[in-house]
């Protein structure tokens, strides 16, 4: 294992500065939400983790073609790193959503678009990770989860799409008037500091925890490869 | 079990390879309808998957019927729902085996070393795994039609069966190709399946429910259009990746 | 209308557990990596070992 770079020392460093700054930015600095109060403070995070969430899975697919184009093991350590920290990310995201929703719409939980396809999309993930994990050939293994994401980074959307069918065509199954009406809220100049300002955090983070994992990877691949060694 | 096997394998040789001693290979759609023929007339022998579908179909009728207590008001609104839910667990149970069939017997290789493109290959088990849905479809319609008195048999509905029958089994053969090869295989289709194939399943719902309810043509276009688009995109991914599933 | 609602319990719970889940998650890191590193140092001694006595016959 080579030792940990310059670069990624500096990097875990200014995660955490950046980090603490987000959160003082979104808990203390930005006023408080008039209708909603202090919970409004959750959506700072929540956009912020699922910017990356949604990032991770877009950059996943695309390192999955990628694999499968140049054959190149770096670039399946690539598309896990991405699809686990979004994995995690957006389970953060979807929990800190139903934590706001729930004295904003009074439920945890509605089948909006927005939260059935998030729903839906971390099932994939999860599903990615079971097929991997069935997998004992790496090659094989990475083949399979670069088709993969490349299938459920094309069907998301599309499921997207086709829930708002429901609802439009469907306006009485649960309010969608009301929920927009009770959702929506418009920014001051202090919470849009705070929103950007998450937004770039979570961007470092993730690049950090991605670096990391695919640090993790290679020494997984490492290991493997020795075991083989080892064993003959 | 074993006297089975040098029957499918005899089968293969006489269909696929036929022209393999020849330069040129046999035609894209030739070599498509001779897997297509193999598989149909594998089943047609004992008709192990299409009965196991059917029965399964029919139980899943019944259980729905006691679960939802399907009353003639709740059938008017749930009947596209049942029948999708239906069809997605026995295509399931089909895709699987399928494809555990040709693993199992050692077809893949065989097939894999015909001198035909890949994607021949997926096109005629896909083809074939359509077929079988649209059998074990054919059956279960006018069973429901009779038990619950409900007219299914529109042109249209139709349609929208065989649209969201095509996506499903063309997404569904790709990934039971891939399942297959997994440790975990029967188990892992369905938790591959279905987050992906959700478009489809939502959408024929939709499409079917708004038919049902007796809506206009143009009221359904909408998931009409996305299943349209679903099958497109997702038949050209299939085609494009499938040579990365089965590769060794 | 009435005052802004009182949900500070809300908020401190969603910053909690994404606090939570993050550490989780960097600890989870941790611990797989320093893992990995232990069975790479005992393969490689066993490797060694093992092209020793190959030596020695």
């Amino acid at each position: 294992m080579q030792p940990k770079p310059f670069i990624l020392k500096v990097l875990d460093i200014v995660s955490i500065i950046v980090l603490a700054v987000a959160a003082y930015l979104a808990l203390v600095f930005a006023p408080t939400e008039a209708v909603m109060g202090q919970v409004q403070r959750v959506f700072y995070f929540h956009i912020g983790t699922a910017w990356v969430g949604l990032l991770g899975f877009v950059i996943a697919a695309v390192a999955g073609v990628t694999y499968l184009i140049t054959k190149n093991a770096r670039w399946d350590r690539f598309e896990v790193a991405a699809v686990e920290v979004s994995t995690v990310f957006f389970f953060i995201t979807i929990v800190l959503g139903s934590i706001w929703a729930r004295p904003a719409w009074n439920t945890w939980w509605t089948w909006d678009p927005r939260l059935t396809t998030a729903a839906i999309t971390e099932l994939i993930y999860i599903a990615y990770f079971m097929l991997r994990q069935g997998i004992e050939d790496p090659e094989k293994r990475a083949r399979f989860g670069a088709v993969y994401t490349l299938l459920g980074g094309i069907s998301a959307p599309i499921t997207f799409m086709v829930i708002r069918l429901f609802r439009t065509i469907h306006p009485v199954v649960i309010g969608s008037q009301s929920a927009a009406a009770q959702g929506g809220f418009s920014m001051t100049s202090d919470m849009k500091v705070a929103f950007f300002f998450s937004l770039f955090a979570f961007t470092v983070i993730f690049i950090d925890l991605m670096w990391h994992r695919i640090r993790l990877g290679s020494l997984e691949d490492k290991v493997e490869q020795l075991k083989l060694k080892v064993s003959m | 079990m074993m006297d089975i096997k040098p029957e499918i394998a005899d089968n293969r040789p006489q269909t696929v390879g036929r022209s393999s001693s020849i330069i040129h290979r046999p035609s894209f759609i030739k070599a498509t309808l001779a897997i297509i023929q193999k598989d149909l007339s594998a089943e047609f022998r004992s008709f192990e998957l299409i009965s196991a579908m059917l029965v399964f179909s029919l139980l899943v009728i019944i259980i729905f019927n006691f679960a939802l207590e399907l009353d003639v008001k709740v059938r008017q609104s749930v009947t596209s729902g049942v029948l999708w839910a239906t069809f997605a667990f026995a295509g399931t149970l089909g895709l699987n085996r399928s494809m555990s069939v040709e693993k199992d017997r050692g077809c893949m290789d065989g097939l894999l070393l015909a001198p035909v493109d890949r994607s021949v290959i997926y096109f005629g088990k896909a083809i074939s795994n359509l077929i079988f849905m649209l059998i074990v479809e054919a059956v279960v319609l006018p069973v429901y039609s009779m038990l619950y008195n409900v007219n299914l048999f529109r042109l249209d509905l139709l349609g929208v069966i065989l649209l969201g029958s095509i996506g499903y089994a063309a997404v569904g053969t790709l990934l039971s190709t891939m399942s297959a090869q997994t440790r975990t295989r029967e188990v892992l289709l369905p938790i591959l399946l279905f987050p992906v194939a959700m478009p489809v399943l939502l959408a024929s719902v939709k499409a079917s429910s708004g038919l049902l309810a007796g809506a206009e043509f143009s009221e359904v276009l909408a998931p009409l259009n996305l299943l349209i688009v679903y099958d497109v995109i997702f038949i050209a991914i299939a085609f494009m990746v499938f040579d990365f599933v089965v590769e060794e | 209308m009435e005052a802004i609602p009182d949900t500070s319990g809300y908020m401190i719970a969603g910053y909690v557990f994404a606090f939570v889940v993050m550490g989780i998650y960097v600890f989870s890191l941790y611990l797989r990596n320093s893992n990995l590193k232990r069975d790479a140092e005992t393969l490689d001694s066993l490797q060694a070992e093992q092209s020793s006595s190959s030596k020695k016959k």
